[in-house]
């Protein structure tokens, strides 16, 4: 591994293909182009890939990293294999929750494993460095090098000179100042990004499988509604081997409306009687915080110009039903058909817009643009502020009414259920939600 | 939890140049002050006497929400030179 820091400047190179990023999409890129014996440098602005990176945990069963890395679960550093899915509806009071668990979940490959990025991306990154890639840390890149209209190389903050190449993948994350750079994309707007905020937790694990009915490298995966004081987003908890990750992610637009501090809501979320209960007697290990691209298919900017291409984050390429969050496969995933693209097109010497833009028809092609269409009026349900605070507590009260015995007549369910709804919410709005719902997961 | 104490879990390597510079004018005439009360990490105050924003970029988490949120422009906003700022060990 080349240290940059050691040298005074970059020295002009040329580069088949310069990687911005060396987070999932970036290095799952590079790893593809190093394969086929390009020369490839990833520049990553952290000490170490992963420094800069944080994500809720659950790094998700995804073909294309199987196929990469056969067996990759042998010698990735992986936490827990998730085996249970809880979705959990809270009121300050009270918490209902539907727990998922299948035999399904514990064969090979899962379907999932909790992780930690500064250790995962590193390792990732370290894959593709074996493949061949070079890897320059501690580089921020600044501007894009343009030259007639094509982008045709990088420079990197503080430091004099640049790096050319044919190629530019621009993997920078949710923040991409690259895409903007190149006209890509518009200013970052509120409507479209969440904030993620999360605290790491130490726990003993026999402490944290006793809890959460775990056994061996099993893992639990929480989402919880009801818990962001009101703030539209949601809750999520995941066990690593001997901690846990905790946290929330709220919608920027909401937060800014709502006048309230993001840590102030994780606060009372942590003391909720329920959780708790969960994280007693654990010491804190980590705070960290990060952006989420939450537009939908809608914010997808354009992912290529002449000389350039977008994958992960920076382009978008993250969608939430509102129960799952996911992200690092579409990176991954995206990163690798960028590179198959970049390939090609330097078979073919011609590094154009219109040659790369086989990059963005792999993408339609792929589950990545399907899923997103799939989910599209998911950004809308995700709107609806109801969901959020008055339906959790819809849920619980109807339960407590079929839980509690008082001696008094009681009434069928569905029944019960139209009245406890019809307290809190107004028939028509009742009616538009459910369709949103409805819309956006069936 | 102690907002205070939320940065001594993380790790930083300050930089000696600040990544966050504010232009005071144009946040005196703002009326909502997102920045302050959004931030995770608590970088921004605001003095309610003098009406004064600022902030300190050694907690920055580097997450952008104060530059997406603020609607005035007035966060000149970079990610800090390479290898600086916040560095995760875990997470
Ligand atoms: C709180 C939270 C919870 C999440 N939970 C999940 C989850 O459970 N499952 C899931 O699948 N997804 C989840 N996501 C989304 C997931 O983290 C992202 O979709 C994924 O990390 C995107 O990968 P990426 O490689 O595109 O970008 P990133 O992982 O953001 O990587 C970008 C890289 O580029 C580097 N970089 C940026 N700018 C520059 C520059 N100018 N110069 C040099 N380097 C630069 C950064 O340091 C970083 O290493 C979550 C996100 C958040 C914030
Ligand atoms: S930075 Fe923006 S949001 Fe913050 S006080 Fe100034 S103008 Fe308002
Ligand atoms: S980038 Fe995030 S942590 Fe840093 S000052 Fe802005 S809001 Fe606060």
């Amino acid at each position: 591994m080349l240290k940059l820091s050691e040298r005074k400047e970059v020295v002009p190179q040329n580069f088949d293909v310069i990687i911005v990023g060396a987070g999932p999409a970036g290095s799952m890129a590079a790893l593809k182009l190093a394969r086929a014996g390009l020369k490839v440098v990833v520049l990553e602005r952290g000490r170490h890939p992963g420094a800069k990176n944080i994500f809720g945990g659950l790094l998700h069963n995804t073909p294309v990293l199987n196929e990469m890395l056969p067996a990759f679960w042998e010698r990735a550093p992986l936490e827990r294999h998730v085996f249970q899915k809880v979705l959990a509806f809270m009121t300050p009071t009270s918490a209902v929750s539907l727990t998922f668990e299948t035999e399904g979940f514990d064969e090979l490959p899962r379907n999932g494993y909790t992780v930690f990025r500064p250790v995962f991306d590193n390792w990732l990154a370290g894959e593709a460095v074996k493949e061949g890639a070079q890897l320059l840390c501690n580089c921020t890149v600044e501007n894009l090098v343009k030259k007639d209209g094509q982008v045709v190389g990088v420079t990197v903050k503080g430091r004099e000179g640049g790096l050319r190449s044919n190629i530019v993948i621009a993997a920078d994350g949710v923040l991409s100042f690259l895409a903007r750079q190149a006209d890509l994309r518009q200013d970052f707007r509120v409507e479209d990004m969440g904030l993620g905020i999360k605290l790491l937790l130490g726990l003993p694990k026999e402490t944290i499988d006793e809890r959460f009915h775990l056994a061996r490298d099993e893992g639990a995966d929480i989402s919880f509604l009801g818990t962001t004081d009101a703030l539209r987003g949601g809750g999520f908890l995941y066990t690593n081997l001997e901690s846990i990750s905790i946290g929330m992610v709220v919608h920027l637009s909401s937060l800014k409306a709502s006048g309230k501090s993001p840590y102030q809501v994780l606060d009372t979320f942590l003391k909720h009687r329920h959780i708790a209960k969960l994280i007693k007697g654990a010491v804190p290990l980590e705070y960290s915080a990060h952006l989420v691209p939450e537009g939908g298919i809608a914010a997808v900017p354009q992912v290529y110009t002449g000389g350039m291409m977008v994958v992960g984050d920076a382009a978008g390429l993250c969608y939430t039903n509102g129960i799952n969050l996911e992200g690092i496969n579409l990176a991954m995933t995206s990163g690798v058909l960028a590179a198959e693209t970049a390939i090609q097109a330097i078979e073919a010497r011609d590094y154009s817009a219109a040659v790369l833009s086989l990059y963005r028809q792999k993408l339609d092609d792929s589950f990545i643009i399907k899923d997103m269409k799939t989910f599209k009026n998911a950004v809308d349900m995700m709107h609806i502020e109801r969901l959020f605070q008055t339906y959790p507590q819809i849920i619980s009260a109807i339960l407590e009414k079929i839980y509690r015995v008082e001696g008094t007549p009681r009434e069928k369910i569905m029944k019960l259920g139209r009245k406890e709804a019809l307290k809190k919410v107004k028939t028509k709005d009742l009616i538009a939600d459910s369709i949103k719902v409805g819309r956006a997961l069936l | 939890m102690i907002v205070d104490d939320l940065p001594q879990f993380t790790q930083f390597q300050v930089d000696e140049q600040t990544h966050i510079v504010l232009d005071r004018e144009v946040c005196k005439s703002c009326d909502h002050h997102a920045c302050v009360h959004s931030c995770p990490a608590n970088c921004y105050t605001l003095n309610e006497e003098t009406n004064r924003v600022d902030v300190v970029y050694e907690n920055c988490l580097e997450c952008g929400t104060c530059q997406v949120i603020c609607d005035k422009n007035a966060i000149d906003w970079s990610y800090p030179r390479g290898g600086y700022g916040v560095c995760y060990r875990l997470t």
